[in-house]
């Protein structure tokens, strides 16, 4: 449920076509389709840790099914000035969930801490570097994503814990369903470089134009 | 080699930085085979005291090491897990390789058979670079006493000629040729036997029945007896471990026994430890501190006889402040303190005591490459060097 909230709350594009179904604003466009992964990323598996006397506890891996589909450029009144919103990446059975979460800059990420042992989140990105140090469950520590860019977020006690948080100056970026659906509504009227990315690894870039009322269908292989 | 050693780590650096390298865990055939890896080139300053040996040709801070671990999970029930290192650049060694059964797959109870990890200790980990929050091992785990497995002391006169001579001392009972001695625990090689872990709620424990000692961890045995070896860890809070661990096994190698002459066997002499240890962490702190008693029994042979068994004791005390994102300072201070013996018109300690004093300034270039750069200080009450001051930094790679 928390995730369904922190992806509704925090993807605002996403949120808008939610009220719109299949509607844009006056005057505006969209761009749907599907982000087509042709291989699954790994499984983000625990370290071969040789030094443990023995396993740890049985544990889910992360969902990396999902990337994120954006404009590389927006159109300028898209980057007015907004209020700053809260998003939620929580850290649940030694993995952080969502996996991928998409955010405009000034978005404050809160990472609460739901489980029993000790977690400590940090990111040495160029667009984020913070420490949030060692902390207990139920505790939640905050970051002001202040500059768009990719966040690489990891935890100092569990190297197998990854995230990121991809920070945007614009709202005209989607984080993908499972099968990889995505939608852009409310795109003026114009021809647009559309950017699918999946887990750092891949990126492709397709031209695509945009009518007012209308959707414009784009798939986006990634190869 | 000391370049070429350096040439690599900032070919591996650059290369990191262009993201060409794994940055975490390789996995193959949908995790069924999961391959992880460790670089590192630590460079330090000449040790005429020879504090940070842990072999007589070997210093830990000067050493670059290669090692490839993985992972092959044939099912849920059963793993068969191996490290294979390439250490000083030259020396090929399987440090582990085990099997790991787990009877019940969603119970945190595992058996593991083969080459296994050290069950006595909480600083065993500080062999893998990336886990050391300074360059420089702790004295309990690396620094070389006189003792030796294969060679004893006739009188306590023996033993006090050797005082700080234990990265090359000799004995006149067994084999006479000058060697290495052995350290309170030996974590650059893993013992053989077999091993048992569980978890119950917050206490995790550990048995294991292996082939070598503490102080030589052995992948056959060579003396007819095993080691037997526990250690409980309470999770007391989240952020708070403490820990207990006890080791008892015979330490003398049977090659000894001729030289015995049936007074004694060499299985009859036994290495004893006892551990406590703690760690606690919050926000940017994190603290560990363990004390260690460790007892060698040995025949009385001559006069002065040794009145065995030594005793050494250990405490380590560490930490690590978080200064800046991917910065950290840390500090460790340990010393080794021996037991009394008497010589002929002399009492000594049997080892000359060493104290130690290391800090480190770190720094995270990317999550899994780290700089480390240190000084570290020795003291010893004997031997031909008595302090030192020495100068190290580290490149740690890791996936």
């Amino acid at each position: 449920m928390a995730a369904v909230i922190a992806l509704a709350a925090f993807a605002p594009a996403r949120a808008l076509a939610r009220d719109a179904s299949t509607q844009t604003a006056a005057g505006t466009g969209g761009i749907r389709g599907r982000l087509v992964l042709r291989r699954t990323a790994g499984t983000n598996e625990r370290r071969p840790e040789v030094s443990d006397p023995g396993a740890g506890a049985p544990r889910e891996p992360a969902d990396r099914r999902r990337g994120v589909v954006y404009l590389e450029q927006a159109p300028r009144p898209a980057f007015d000035e907004r209020e700053p919103s809260r998003a939620s990446m929580d850290q649940r059975n030694e993995r952080f969930v969502p996996h991928v979460l998409a955010v405009m800059v000034g978005t404050v990420v809160d990472f609460p801490n739901s489980d029993r042992t000790y977690h400590n989140v940090f990111s040495l990105s160029r667009a984020k570097r913070f420490d949030l140090g060692r902390y207990a469950a139920g505790k939640s520590k905050s970051v002001r994503m202040d500059r768009p860019g990719v966040v690489r977020v990891f935890c100092d006690i569990h190297s197998h814990m990854n995230a990121f948080v991809l920070v945007f100056a614009h709202p005209f970026f989607d984080v993908t369903e499972v099968d990889g659906r995505y939608e852009l509504p409310n795109v003026p009227p114009g021809t647009y470089s559309v950017v699918g990315w999946h887990e750092g690894e891949a990126r492709i870039t397709s031209s695509v134009t945009v009518a007012a009322g209308a959707w414009a269908e784009l798939d986006l292989p990634v190869p | 080699m000391r370049l070429v050693a350096l040439v690599l780590c900032v070919v591996l650096a650059g290369d990191a930085r262009a993201q060409s390298l794994p940055s975490e865990p390789i996995s193959v055939a949908n995790g069924r085979f999961v391959f992880g890896g460790e670089f590192f080139g630590t460079f330090g300053s000449e040790d005429p005291g020879f504090f940070d040996y842990n072999d007589y040709e070997y210093n830990a801070l000067r050493n670059v090491r290669l090692s490839v671990s993985t992972e092959i999970r044939a099912s849920r029930h059963l793993q068969a897990l191996a490290e294979v290192r390439l250490e000083h650049g030259d020396e090929l060694s399987a440090y582990a390789m085990f099997l790991r059964i787990r009877p019940w797959p969603d119970r945190r109870f595992d058996v593991q058979i083969g080459r296994v990890p050290p069950t006595f200790g909480a600083f065993g980990k500080t062999i893998y670079a990336y886990n050391n929050i300074v360059i420089g091992q702790p004295l309990a785990y690396q620094y070389l006493l006189s003792l030796r497995t294969t060679a004893l002391p006739r009188t306590s006169d023996d033993l006090l000629r050797m005082r700080g001579r234990g990265w090359l001392s000799d004995f006149p009972i067994g084999d006479t040729s000058p060697d290495a001695g052995v350290p309170i625990m030996n974590t650059s090689r893993y013992d053989a036997g077999v091993q048992v872990h569980g978890v119950v709620r917050r206490i995790e424990w550990t048995g294991a029945v292996t082939a070598g000692s503490l102080s030589d961890p052995r992948l056959g045995d060579n003396n007819g007896r095993p080691q037997f070896a526990g250690r409980v860890i309470a999770h007391a809070l989240p952020g708070l471990s403490l820990g207990v661990s006890a080791a008892r096994g015979p330490w003398l190698d049977d090659s000894l026994d001729p030289a015995l002459d049936g007074v004694a066997e060499a299985s009859e002499f036994v290495q004893t430890a006892v551990a406590l240890d703690a760690e606690v962490s919050h926000g940017p702190w994190l603290a560990r501190a363990e004390w260690l008693r460790s007892s060698w029994s040995m025949p009385a042979l001559g006069l002065p006889a040794i009145e065995a068994p030594v005793v050494a004791r250990s405490l380590i005390v560490e930490g690590r402040y978080r200064l800046l994102p991917g910065l950290s300072l840390a500090l460790r201070g340990d010393g080794l303190w021996f037991s009394d013996i008497t010589g002929s018109g002399v009492m000594d300690t049997w080892e000359a005591n060493v104290r130690r004093l290391e800090g480190a300034l770190g720094y995270s270039i990317t999550r899994n490459i780290t700089a480390k750069f240190a000084v570290q200080r020795n003291r010893r009450d004997g031997g031909r060097v008595r302090h030192d001051t020495l100068l190290a930094g580290q490149l740690v790679y890791w996936f």
